[in-house]
C-alpha cells in the first residue's frame, strides 16, 4: 500500500515537472504572430458551390503557410456576400472594422466591383479569382490584385482553335457578363486568324437549346462550336447536339467543363469535349507545392484538388507570402502590403504570377484539356500538352 | 360642466393630432440621426444605407398599393431603370450627379408609361403584367450594350459628389442623403393622404366602381400614382447605383428588387406611412445583425421564421402592433377615469 503511494506520488511529481519544463520551454519560444484576412464568399443560393470550393482553396493554403512560418501564422475570418453587391461591400466593412490586414474577394465582378472599391478606401489589400472584367483594372486602385482575367482564357481557348484551323465557329454564349466578354474577345481573336465567327447569346433563363443547335445546324455549318457558358449551360447545349447531330468537328467550352466531376455526372455528354483546364486527371502535379497542395487537400476534403479550389489556393498563398515579407520589413500596418504584393513574382499551379501597374496578372494564361472515358488530357498549348487532341472527336 | 359642440371638437382634435405627429415625426428623425452623433462605424451605417434604400423603395410600393389599390410585382423595373438612367447621365452626359438623381426618377416615371395598359387590370392580372415589363427592362438593359454596356454592366461612373465640403460619397454623408429621401418622400405620401385627391384614392382601393360612380376618375388617379411610385423607386434605383458604384442588369433588375419591398411593407404594415419604412429596417438589421451572427450561414431562415410569425400574430405588421398597444393604452387612461369619475 505504502509502495503504491509512493509510486503515485512520484509519478505526479515526475508529471507534474514534466508540464513545468514544457511550460517554461513553451515561454521560452517565441509567440508566433497572427494576422487575420478577411474573405467574403457566396456561401448560400446559386453560386453557394463555387463560395464552398473556393473555401477549401484558402484553408489549404492557410494550414500550409502557416506549417511553413513559425514566426508568423494566418487565419481567415469568411463571411457570406450572399452574391449581392452591398452585403460584400458591408462584408469588407465589417472585416476591416474587425481587423483583418487584407481582403480575399468572393465570385463575380458585380461583386468585386463594389467590394474592391470599399476595401481600396479603407486602405487594405484585395485579391481575388473570382472576377475576370477588363473594366476592374482600369479603375486605376493601388490596393486591387487578381491573379486570373478575361484575357488568359480567351488565349487558352484561342490557341486551341487557331491551331486546328477550322474554317467556320459558332459561338454560343450566355449573356452573363463573363461569357459575354469572352465570347466578344473571342470573336475579334478568331476573325483575325481568318476564322468565320457566328455569335449566339442566349438568356441565362434558357434550358432548351435546340432552336439555336438547328440553326447553328442549318444555317452557319460550322467546324467547331464553342460554348461561353456555365455547367448547366454545357449540358443543355451538349444534350440538344446530341439529338440534331450537327455536322461538327469538336465541342469546345471553358471554366468548369473538363473536370472529373463534369465526366462523373454526365458520362454520357462528355467524352472528348474540350475545356479549360490547368492539370490533367488522373492529377499529375509536378510541382513540390502542387504535390503538398493535393496531398493536404485530399486529407481535408477526401477528394481530388478541383479548378475553383486550385485558383484561391493559389491567390491565398501569394497573399501569406506578401504578408509575411510586409510583416518582416515592418511595413505591414503602415500601407507596405500593396507594395510587397507588386514584388510577387512566383511559379505556381497556374504558371507564373506577376503584376502589373494596374494589379492585373499578365502572365495568365490556361491549357486545354479533352475528355477521354474519364480521363482529362491535356491538349492545347503543345508546352503544356501531355496528349494529341482528338480531332474530329465527338461526344455522340 | 362644459360641453364642446363637435363642430369646434374636430379641428381642436385634428390640430391636436397634427402636433402629436410633428412631434413623432421629429423624433423619428432625431432618432435616425442617431448613428451619426453617437459615431457608428463604416460598416453599421453601410448596413442602415442599405435598409433605407429598401425603406424607399418599400414606401413607393405601400403608396401604390394603398392610394391606388395596386399590387405590383414589378417595381425592380422603375428601379433598374432610374439607377440606369442616373448613372448613363451622370457619365455619358456629364450631368452632375445630385441633378442626375431626380432625372433617373423622371425617366423612371416616363418608363411606367409604357405599363399604363396594365392600369385596365386589377388584382394579380395587374401583378403579373407589370413582373412582365420588369423582365422586358433587364432584357432591353442586356441587349442594348451600346448604351448599357450590355451584360458586363456599369462600372466607371461618378459617385456621389462632395457638396459645401462634405463628401456625400463617404459613408455618413451617404447615409444623410439617403435619409433625406426617405424623409422627404414620407412628408410627401403624409400630405397626399390628407388631401381630398388621397381620400379618392383610398376610396378607389376600397371599390373602384363605387368611386367611378360618384365622379372620381380613377384611371387618372391610378396613372398619378403609378407614376410617383416610379419616381421614389427610380430615384432610390438610382441612389444605390452611385453609392454601390457598379451595375448589371442582373443586379439592376433583380427580383430583389421586387420582392424585398413587399415583405417590408407587409412586415411594417403597408397601410401606414411608417411601417413600410421601419418594416424595411428592422428586417434588413435583424438578417445582417443578429440572424446572421447567430447563423453565418443560411441565416435567412431565421428571417423567415419571424416573417410568419409576423404575419399569422400581426396581419397588420408593426404599425398595427404599435397601434393596438397605443389604443389600449388610451381605454385603460379612459377607464380608469371614468372609473375614478364614478
Amino acid at each position: 500500500m505504502v509502495r503504491k503511494m509512493i509510486a503515485s506520488a512520484t509519478l505526479a511529481i515526475a508529471l507534474t515537472a514534466g508540464a513545468t519544463g514544457a511550460k517554461a520551454q513553451d515561454a521560452g519560444k517565441p509567440e508566433a504572430q497572427t494576422f487575420t484576412i478577411g474573405a467574403h464568399m457566396p456561401l448560400t443560393g446559386t453560386l453557394a458551390r463555387s463560395g464552398q470550393a473556393f473555401n477549401e482553396g484558402m484553408q489549404v493554403a492557410v494550414k500550409m503557410c502557416n506549417a511553413i512560418s513559425p514566426k508568423y501564422q494566418v487565419k481567415i475570418d469568411l463571411i457570406d456576400d450572399e452574391s449581392t453587391p452591398a452585403k460584400a461591400v458591408s462584408a469588407v466593412e465589417k472585416l476591416a472594422a474587425d481587423g483583418s490586414v487584407a481582403i480575399i474577394g468572393g465570385y463575380g465582378s458585380n461583386i468585386i466591383g463594389p467590394a474592391s472599391d470599399a476595401s481600396d478606401k479603407l486602405g487594405k489589400v484585395y485579391i481575388t479569382a473570382g472576377a475576370v472584367s477588363d473594366e476592374l483594372t482600369k479603375r486605376g486602385l493601388k490596393t486591387f490584385f487578381r491573379i486570373n482575367n478575361n484575357a488568359g482564357y480567351e488565349r487558352g481557348i484561342a490557341t486551341l482553335i487557331g491551331d486546328l484551323k477550322p474554317q467556320k465557329v459558332s459561338i454560343i454564349a450566355s449573356t452573363k457578363e463573363a461569357p459575354a466578354l469572352l465570347a466578344e474577345g473571342l470573336e475579334k481573336d478568331l476573325e483575325a486568324k481568318g476564322i468565320k465567327v457566328t455569335v449566339h447569346k442566349f438568356d441565362p433563363a434558357i434550358t432548351d437549346f435546340k432552336p439555336i443547335i438547328n440553326k447553328i445546324k442549318l444555317q452557319d455549318k460550322p467546324d467547331i462550336i464553342m460554348m461561353s457558358a456555365y455547367e448547366n449551360d454545357y449540358v443543355g447545349i451538349i444534350r440538344a447536339a446530341k439529338v440534331l447531330k450537327p455536322n461538327v468537328k469538336l465541342m469546345v467550352g471553358t471554366w468548369s467543363l473538363a473536370t472529373p466531376k463534369m465526366y462523373t455526372e454526365f458520362p454520357d455528354l462528355m467524352n472528348n469535349v474540350v475545356g479549360t483546364s490547368f492539370l490533367p486527371f488522373p492529377v499529375e502535379v509536378k510541382s513540390e507545392e502542387g504535390k503538398k497542395f493535393a496531398e493536404v487537400y485530399k486529407q481535408t476534403y477526401n477528394k481530388d484538388i478541383e479548378y475553383l479550389s486550385t485558383l484561391s489556393f493559389v491567390e491565398t498563398m501569394v497573399l501569406c507570402e506578401a504578408i509575411f515579407r510586409a510583416a518582416e520589413d515592418g511595413s505591414l500596418e503602415k500601407g507596405g502590403l500593396a507594395e510587397q504584393m507588386r514584388k510577387t513574382d512566383r511559379d505556381s499551379l497556374l504558371g507564373r504570377i506577376q503584376f502589373d501597374a494596374t494589379g492585373d496578372n499578365p502572365n495568365f494564361s490556361l491549357s486545354m484539356g479533352q475528355h477521354r472515358d474519364g480521363k482529362i488530357v491535356l491538349v492545347s498549348p503543345k508546352s503544356a500538352a501531355n496528349g494529341e487532341v482528338v480531332y474530329p472527336g465527338l461526344p455522340w | 360642466m362644459s360641453v364642446t359642440s363637435p363642430a369646434t371638437s374636430a379641428p381642436v382634435a385634428s390640430s391636436r393630432f397634427q402636433g402629436r405627429g410633428a412631434l413623432l415625426g421629429a423624433g423619428l428623425v432625431i432618432l435616425a440621426l442617431l448613428p451619426l452623433l453617437t459615431g457608428a462605424s463604416p460598416y453599421m451605417l453601410g448596413l442602415l444605407i442599405s435598409a433605407l434604400i429598401l425603406s424607399g423603395l418599400a414606401l413607393s410600393w405601400a403608396l401604390l398599393g394603398n392610394l391606388g389599390g395596386m399590387v405590383s410585382f414589378g417595381h425592380a423595373a422603375f428601379f433598374g431603370v432610374g439607377s440606369y438612367a442616373s448613372a448613363l447621365l451622370a457619365a455619358k452626359l456629364g450631368v452632375p450627379v445630385l441633378l442626375a438623381i431626380p432625372l433617373g426618377g423622371v425617366v423612371a416615371t416616363l418608363s411606367s408609361i409604357a405599363m399604363l395598359p396594365a392600369l385596365r387590370l386589377s388584382g394579380p392580372y395587374f401583378a403579373l403584367a407589370i413582373l412582365a415589363y420588369a423582365q422586358i427592362f433587364r432584357i432591353l438593359a442586356t441587349e442594348l450594350d451600346w448604351l448599357t454596356g450590355g451584360a458586363a454592366g456599369l462600372q466607371r461612373y461618378p459617385g456621389l459628389p462632395t457638396l459645401f465640403g462634405i463628401d456625400l460619397a463617404d459613408r455618413a454623408g451617404s447615409y444623410v442623403v439617403v435619409l433625406a429621401c426617405v424623409v422627404l418622400f414620407a412628408v410627401v405620401y403624409v400630405l397626399l393622404r390628407k388631401s381630398h385627391v388621397g381620400t379618392a384614392l383610398r376610396a378607389i382601393a376600397e371599390s373602384e366602381d363605387a368611386t367611378r360612380v360618384v365622379g372620381v376618375n380613377a384611371t387618372l388617379l391610378k396613372s398619378w400614382m403609378l407614376f410617383l411610385s416610379a419616381f421614389i423607386a427610380g430615384v432610390f434605383g438610382a441612389l444605390n447605383a452611385h453609392i454601390i458604384g457598379f451595375l448589371e442588369p442582373d443586379y439592376a433588375f433583380s427580383g430583389v428588387w421586387s420582392v424585398m419591398p413587399i415583405i417590408a411593407a407587409v412586415f411594417g404594415g403597408y397601410r401606414s406611412v411608417l411601417g413600410p419604412i421601419f418594416g424595411a429596417v428592422v428586417i434588413y438589421l435583424f438578417d445582417q445583425v443578429i440572424a446572421k451572427s447567430l447563423i453565418p450561414v443560411g441565416h435567412q431562415i431565421l428571417l423567415g421564421i419571424v416573417l410568419a410569425i409576423m404575419v399569422l400574430l400581426a396581419p397588420n405588421g408593426l404599425a398595427g402592433l404599435v397601434r393596438r398597444f397605443f389604443t389600449k393604452g388610451q381605454f385603460n387612461k379612459t377607464s380608469e377615469k371614468s372609473h375614478a369619475g364614478a
